[in-house]
């Protein structure tokens, strides 16, 4: 009986709603821009974090002068890198160890989407570094050493202007030209590549490197490497997991994104929650003598309740799918790029995941629930001769 | 005059005839003016950089990027270059205080044109600029920083780099506070870290003789253009060629290496604003709608339509002031709050610019949701008015 009286209620709230139907659409619409901004900003954080965060590997050990914090800071000599060669735990290829030394210099480009200048990595390489990511060359060619020739990342090309193959570049005094495009999935595709002794050469670097790349026969052998270096006092360096190298560069930027992006939501959620409370409070007043008439004729306080919460739940529901829908369309996959860690442009694309999809909803919910709940209480309360009584 | 108090008092009790109704709206009306107006003081904060550029001063940097180096003794060539006032140079120093969470911005620099080129922004007593120049491991510290870490002038503070080392390995390098300076101008951070080029340049073990970017005025703006393409050709073919813009132009390539926050502002506050556009639209139109016969006795007892339509307007731009307005005020204590959190990286000003917006939008907002109904209840005649009440 009771659950009978609750249906009814909720049937017949529903079925109103047409009579108030461009009150409840601005219910819906305003949910809608809350749950699509705060997607949006999610979707951007998520999308960083999941590019950055997923780059590099486990096995793969980044060893930086001792202090630098980052690729771009760093240098180690020729010499340094010839001990970090004998170093134990790492894998061997033809009896060599797989260790590159890199050079990471900052270059202009301009961003397609803005027409501004924009910081990119040079990253200057030799085979072994090639090798230890095995990137699939999508058009063009490898670079060949010597003849100063570039390779870019799939992403840099899509988000940056004039990096098309036989595209020629100008640093300094010199030409380069762009041979071919490169993808690894992650962060390098936001790179450009050239061999190691033309980068130095152009940089004024002598035989100098930034940063050490090595191959470890597996993750855990990164602590073997590490007591080596910690036992010769030439090697002040710090060495770090490649995936941890991104994973805590990502974190930094994506946690700025999710610092402004949730405050910036929940203060338009309570402007949309006094929306909501406004409909549904208006709902009730309208419905006055509806819901008194079937008090009357004995049904519960609790089911009129029922009746006004979950009008406002379905209004809330309806926004946040919609408001997600517009998130999923407009924002899932954009392509973006800011500063990343590095002092360099990390392209992403912003990534909607079924669990942000999900987060969303539970916003609009809750303005739902809290808009909702108050004018319900008044449903409950209303007098039943008071509502026969006006007009 | 009694005829304005009238209005007045009818629009109050129109307005709050249903008290929560007017609470909720103008609630969120506050909701979005709070938004916008803290977005726009922090789009003006990170431009800040480059709108309070001095408009004088050009910044050159090699023109593969700013972070790559240029020859010291470019200094010298650019000041004998004809139409060039003063030149000064400055080195990224990726300076932090004991931990590198400490992060502080720190230049190395040449003190004594770079005090005179920069007079504007660093403001300091002659006897401490004095002390400054004389001390090679001398420091110069912005009040901020001071503050932050409770330095007093002649402390002697280590100060480490995450990119300059020392030739026995050490990437701290000892500096005493000889002077602590003032931002000289309003909205400019006072948050940097200034110490000598030479001391720098003398014990690190890499780029020794390069500089950062270079800084220099001139004896005639109107020249500005053709002395920076002057510069910049006599380069051209150097392997250090050169880019030379204005200090307006360099500043702003920073903020936009973020990306497009112009964008996401507008976003964002365009959201704000469209949501309460409808909010606002559709509590006006019904709280008219409910006043139908009301409207009808008004125009029975002779008021002018023209009167019935401007009370009508008044009461939309009075609920879209009052939210507003509250709104905006609370967005500038939350501005000046953050402000003074220690290390927040520039200050957040509110300029009479971002009033002059609001207030132009809370106008606007009051029209758009005001017209319809007023509109309406104009021509509303008091005989339909009674058959539809």
């Amino acid at each position: 009986m009771m659950l009978k009286q609750i249906f009814m209620m909720i049937w017949i709230g529903l079925l109103s709603l047409p009579q108030r139907l461009w009150l409840s659409l601005a219910t819906v619409i305003t949910i809608a821009v809350v749950v699509a901004v705060l997607l949006a900003f999610l979707s951007m954080s998520q999308g960083f974090r999941q590019t950055l965060g997923s780059s590099g590997s486990e096995d793969v050990a980044i060893i930086l002068r001792g202090g630098s914090g980052a690729e771009l800071n760093s240098v180690l000599s020729r010499e340094q890198l010839a001990l970090i060669e004998t170093a134990p735990g790492l894998l061997k290829r033809d009896g060599a160890s797989l260790v590159s030394g890199e050079l990471y210099v900052v270059v202009d480009g301009i961003k397609k989407s803005s027409g501004t200048k924009a910081n990119l990595p040079l990253r200057g390489l030799g085979p072994l570094g090639v090798a230890i990511r095995a990137p699939a060359i999508t058009a063009g060619r490898m670079f060949i050493p010597g003849r100063n020739e570039l390779i870019v990342g799939e992403a840099l090309l899509r988000e940056f202007n004039g990096f098309e193959p036989g595209s020629m570049l100008r640093f300094g005094a010199t030409q380069w030209t762009v041979v071919g495009v490169f993808s690894t999935g992650g962060v390098f595709d936001s790179e450009i590549w050239s061999d190691l002794g033309g980068v130095q050469n152009q940089f004024n670097r002598g035989s100098s490197v930034q940063s050490v790349r090595a191959k470890l026969i597996n993750p855990q052998a990164i602590e073997s490497l590490r007591s080596f270096a910690d036992q010769d006092p030439r090697l002040t360096v710090d060495i770090i997991s490649e995936r941890r190298y991104y994973a805590e560069q990502s974190e930094r930027t994506s946690d700025l994104i999710l610092v402004l992006g949730w405050p910036l939501s929940i203060a338009m959620s309570l402007g949309a929650l006094a929306g909501a409370l406004n409909t549904i409070y208006l709902s009730v007043s309208a419905r006055s003598r509806d819901i008194a008439t079937v008090r009357a004729i004995g049904f519960s306080g609790f089911s009129a309740f029922c009746g006004t919460l979950a009008e406002s739940l379905f209004l809330s529901a309806v926004g946040g799918l919609l408001g997600a829908l517009v998130a999923l369309v407009f924002f899932d996959g954009l392509s973006a790029s800011t500063l990343g860690g590095n002092f360099t442009q990390v392209v992403f694309n912003f990534s909607l995941s079924s669990d942000l999809f999900i987060q969303g909803l539970w916003l609009a919910l809750l303005i739902g629930l809290i808009g909702g709940f108050f004018p319900a209480i008044r449903a409950a309360r209303l007098p039943v001769a008071q509502a026969f009584g006006s007009r | 005059m009694t005829v304005a108090l009238a209005s007045l008092s009818l629009i109050w009790a129109n307005l709050s005839r249903s008290r929560l109704r007017f609470a909720l709206t103008a609630f969120a009306i506050f909701i979005a003016f709070f938004l916008f107006g803290i977005l726009q003081s922090f789009e003006r904060g990170l431009n800040a950089g480059a709108d309070l550029a001095a408009a004088d001063r050009l910044i050159i940097s090699n023109r593969i990027n700013f972070t790559q180096p240029l020859p010291i003794a470019y200094v010298n060539r650019i000041a004998a270059i004809e139409g060039v006032r003063q030149v000064s140079h400055q080195s990224w120093m990726g300076s932090y205080y004991q931990e590198p969470r400490n992060f502080i911005f720190g230049f190395a620099i040449d003190p004594q044109s770079y005090l005179q080129i920069y007079a504007d922004d660093i403001a300091l007593p002659p006897e401490q600029a004095a002390a400054f120049i004389q001390n090679r491991r001398g420091a110069l510290v912005g009040e901020d920083v001071a503050k932050q870490y409770g330095w007093q002038i002649g402390d002697l503070i280590p100060i480490s780099s995450n990119i300059w080392q020392r030739a026995d390995g050490s990437n701290v390098w000892d500096l005493v506070i000889e002077g602590i300076y003032r931002a000289g101008r309003a909205n400019i951070a006072a948050n940097t870290l200034y110490l000598h080029y030479d001391y720098l340049n003398e014990a690190r073990t890499t780029a020794r003789d390069f500089t950062g970017t270079i800084s220099f005025t001139t004896l005639d703006p109107a020249q500005n253009d053709a002395i920076a393409q002057a510069i910049d050709s006599r380069f051209q073919n150097s392997a250090y060629a050169t880019e030379t813009r204005t200090e307006e132009a360099f500043n702003r390539s920073f903020v936009e290496q973020l990306g497009n926050i112009g964008l996401i502002v507008l976003s964002v506050s365009g959201a704000a604003m469209f949501t309460i556009l409808i909010i606002t639209g559709n509590t006006m139109a019904l709280s008219i709608r409910e006043r139908t016969g009301e409207i009808g006795v008004m125009k029975v007892l002779g008021f002018d339509a023209r009167m019935v339509f401007a009370l009508i307007l008044a009461e939309s731009l009075a609920l879209a002031l009052i939210g507003g307005l509250l709104g905006v005020a609370a967005a500038q204590m939350m501005a000046r709050f953050i402000s003074t959190v220690p290390g927040f990286p520039f200050p957040l000003g509110f300029t009479s610019g971002i009033w002059l917006s609001s207030f132009g939008l809370m106008l606007a907002l009051g029209l758009i949701t005001g017209l319809l109904p007023a509109f309406a209840a104009y021509r509303l005649k008091p005989t339909a008015a009674f058959a539809r009440a």
